[in-house]
């Protein structure tokens, strides 16, 4: 099958629908609090085992994509985020749709994750075997000194300090609920056979964000909240203000490409390492979290650069790295197809239609964003009292959807409370998420290296810091900790 | 008007969400199966436990001619949906689909709410041995490479391994070696495939279902725990062969909670017969790299009762690392 076949095939109206299908439904599914890309491709996976494979997957990476954008919509026009890596787009979307700006927010978001999305397609396209090689060279040390990096990008956050500082080690305290992954044993699981497992990272966002901004809500009016204007902008205008913070959109493309190849990371710190750089890099830091749409900017096209990215050491080494790409692993293995480098030689037409097509997994999600904002938009009408319980709804049943579990539900209500307190006596919800996130994986790769480190009869340091690339990551680290301590201090002078 | 119309849309979802939740579940009346029946794979969507129940959901469904959901529970490393399959009602509607020994392993190292016996095993679909493979470049070619490396670094050899069983297998083939290695624990599949394609560890401990991409990687099999070579992989020895009597694998059961009435029990029973020697499921397990072996009701429990007394004195010569 030569390259015009499959773009041809890619073309046809049959396909095209599957993609639009797809895409839409990724929306639909991000855009719901507690839903994201990964349970819509769960529901949907049965429905690939009928399909030509090369269709049920684009149809998946189609939900995969919308799925990364989705949670932007909710995130800026209700203050909840659709899905956990929305989360940045909360914090400066919803400030500018109190403003009246939800337009031009929604305008943002969907061009950047047109943007991101196109890069990290690119990438796939251009880039998979010499990056899947990349991404082997990340052992237990590298990744370790990553999970830091994101913990050390909570600095740049802003908040204050101390407040910022008890949200992380909060955040921390909970990713080390359940059973040590290296030694089995039980930690503040109060002999639950639920907490065993652990608390996953769905269910706290879900609580924290959603449910909290909701129990502040209960008893506003509609208008006391956020008034619908109409504003005139553009898209033209957005994409030519995009263009403008180029540099942004290269980084949060990069961080959320080169954050996405490796496995078990996941797409949430990506998201926040890009938001934190370009806090780092405004001209005006002051006006984060008050509606700056460089964070939007940064964020959304970092999530969508992932999607690209995370199929890049799927398709070349059979190396799933996350939920997600786990799903489509599993929709490609029924069918009988290998994954790993003989997957381009042995089935080229699956492997093409399904990295070209996903450029048109882009094109879809921006045709129905772009067009769609103005229906998105009148959500704000409606009033207060009806949005409270049907969000409520929602997020439960998303909560319950994760792992088919009423616990969780209950884990989302205790944070939903818990977070509303910290909304109202200021304590950033951002660093909790991140290291719920971080915890597990600092300390599953630190222990990794020790028992590396202690078959080798080496110190820790020294096997730690043996390969040049966990010495540049270390280096990384430093510089970023450096940077946000002067841009501390900087804030405090002013 | 649009409002009215957008609120409309928000309600119809709102209450088909909650129609979603209530599954008619179990006709009491007539005769089995007369409702859908749920199968519980206590894994998440996409590896291989789920496939079979996929699979099976799909063939099954067909002969008794009923619908046939999957529902996913995953977490503790299959322990909740393990439990919940021991604890659903015993009336046949609720099946469950595991990788066998995932719940004997999890019994005997952990305080479990199911103990063996509180799940029936109605039959088995495929036979997948454990397996050690070595990365790209390894210095390991054979099993004597690793002996001797062995004896002369006690510990020094790293194997990764995900999950219960593959740190079993790990414990099971040092004792039979007689040297000492550091296992490397890795959250599932993927992450334990980066590890070893990558050189971060010097083995892995892994199932045979990972052998195309580990050799598509540059790596490749030192041998398989089975109990003789494999049809898809005739190249890679037996650990037999090699002269070490060592025998572990999945083998993906379908299994009901113990005290289903006998007429149900037979109806089951009888069309996983049916399904089971019929050669298009054969083909549908090895299209997806899955070694199949269909076990029917009686020779499935005297094959895993055989494997519980084999286990049980590896688990409980090496029970201080589970603990």
């Amino acid at each position: 099958m030569d390259s015009l076949q499959i773009l041809l095939g890619i073309l046809s109206p049959g396909v095209m629908l599957v993609i639009f299908a797809g895409v839409l439904i990724g929306i639909i599914v991000g855009a719901i609090p507690g839903l994201n890309g990964a349970i819509g491709i769960s529901l949907l996976l049965p429905i690939t085992f009928t399909l030509e494979p090369q269709i049920g997957l684009l149809l998946l990476g189609g939900i995969y994509m919308g799925g990364m954008y989705g949670g932007s919509i909710t995130a800026i026009l209700l203050n909840v985020p659709g899905d956990v890596v929305a989360a940045p787009a909360a914090m400066e979307g919803y400030p500018l749709t109190k403003q009246g700006r939800s337009k031009e927010a929604l305008y943002y978001s969907i061009f950047s994750s047109m943007f991101g999305g196109v890069i990290g397609v690119l990438i796939l396209i251009f880039f998979t075997p010499p990056l899947a090689r990349f991404a082997l060279q990340f052992g237990p040390a590298e990744m370790f000194f990553i999970a830091l990096s994101g913990l050390v990008v909570i600095g740049a956050l802003g908040g204050n300090i101390y407040k910022s500082l008890f949200a992380v080690f909060f955040g921390l305290f909970i990713s080390t609920i359940g059973v040590d992954a290296i030694t089995a044993s039980q930690r503040f699981t109060l002999g639950n056979i639920n907490l065993r497992s652990g608390i996953s990272v769905v269910p706290v966002v879900l609580g924290l964000f959603c449910l909290a901004e909701m129990f502040l809500n209960i008893g506003k009016k509609a208008n006391e909240v956020v008034t619908y204007k109409e504003q005139n902008i553009t898209r033209m205008t957005v994409i030519k203000e995009i263009l403008r913070h180029k540099m942004l959109v290269f980084k949060g493309s990069m961080i959320g490409t080169f954050v996405g190849l490796l496995p078990g990371v996941g797409t949430t710190l990506a998201v926040f390492l890009s938001y934190g750089e370009a806090k780092r890099v405004s001209k005006n830091p002051e006006l984060f979290e008050n509606g700056n749409v460089e964070g939007i900017i940064a964020a959304e096209s970092a999530n969508n650069a992932t999607v690209g990215s995370t199929m890049v050491p799927l398709l070349a080494l059979g190396v799933p790295g996350s939920p997600t790409t786990a799903i489509i692993a599993g929709a490609l293995i029924i069918h009988g197809i290998i994954l790993g480098p003989s997957l381009f030689v042995q089935r080229p037409d699956v492997a093409y239609t399904f990295i070209f097509g996903m450029m048109m997994t882009v094109v879809a999600m921006t045709v129905i964003g772009a067009f769609g904002i103005k229906y998105f938009a009148y959500i704000l009408k409606i009033k207060m009292e009806y949005i409270v319980p049907t969000v409520l709804v929602f997020t439960l049943f998303g909560a319950y959807s994760l792992r088919n579990n009423v616990f969780d539900i209950l884990i989302a209500l205790v944070l939903g409370v818990v977070g509303a307190i910290f909304k109202k006596t200021g304590v950033p919800l951002a660093p909790i998420i991140i290291g719920v996130v971080l915890g597990g994986l600092i300390e599953t790769n630190l222990v990794r290296s020790l028992t590396i480190a202690n078959a080798r009869q080496v110190s820790l340091l020294q096997y730690m810091l043996t390969n040049p690339l966990a010495i540049a990551l270390l280096a990384m680290v430093c510089v970023i900790f450096y940077v946000v301590i002067k841009m501390r201090m900087k804030m405090k002078s002013m | 008007m649009k409002k009215k119309l957008v609120l409309l849309i928000a309600l119809t979802l709102t209450l088909s969400l909650f129609a979603m939740g209530c599954n008619d579940n179990g006709g009491e009346q007539g005769a089995f199966p007369n409702g859908n029946i749920q199968i519980i794979v206590p894994y998440s969507a996409g590896g291989g436990g789920d496939t079979v129940a996929r699979i099976l959901a799909d063939g099954l469904g067909d002969e008794l001619d009923v619908q046939i959901n999957v529902i996913n529970r995953e977490g503790a490393g299959g322990e909740l949906g393990i439990a919940e399959i021991a604890a659903s009602d015993a009336d046949g509607y609720t099946l469950g689909v595991f990788g066998y020994p995932d719940n004997f392993v999890l019994e005997h190292t952990r305080d479990t709410d199911f103990t063996f016996d509180d799940l029936e095993y109605l039959a088995a679909f495929d036979d997948m041995p454990m397996g050690i493979f070595a990365g790209p470049g390894s210095e390991f070619e054979t099993i004597e490479d690793i002996i001797a490396y062995g004896e002369a670094n006690p510990g020094g050899i790293t194997i990764g391994e995900s999950g219960a069983l593959g740190l079993l297998h790990v414990l099971a083939f040092s004792d039979h070696l007689g040297i000492e290695t550091s296992p490397v624990n890795f959250e599932g599949g993927g992450e334990l495939m980066n590890a070893i394609l990558g050189a971060h560890v010097d083995l892995a401990s892994t199932s045979s279902m990972s052998h195309d991409p580990i050799m598509d990687g540059g790596g490749h099999p030192i041998g398989f725990a089975a109990a003789e070579r494999m049809d898809m992989f005739p190249d890679v020895p037996t650990f037999k062969e090699l002269g070490f009597d060592l025998e572990m694998g999945v083998s993906r059961v379908l299994v009901v909670p113990a005290g289903v009435p006998d007429e149900v029990k037979t109806v089951l029973t009888e069309a996983l017969d049916a399904i089971g020697n019929d050669p298009e499921l054969k083909e549908r397990f090895e299209n997806a790299a899955l070694p199949y072996r269909y076990l029917d009701y009686d020779r499935v429990n005297e094959v895993l009762q055989r494997s519980n007394d084999t286990l049980l004195p590896v688990i409980e010569s090496n029970q201080q690392r589970f603990e």
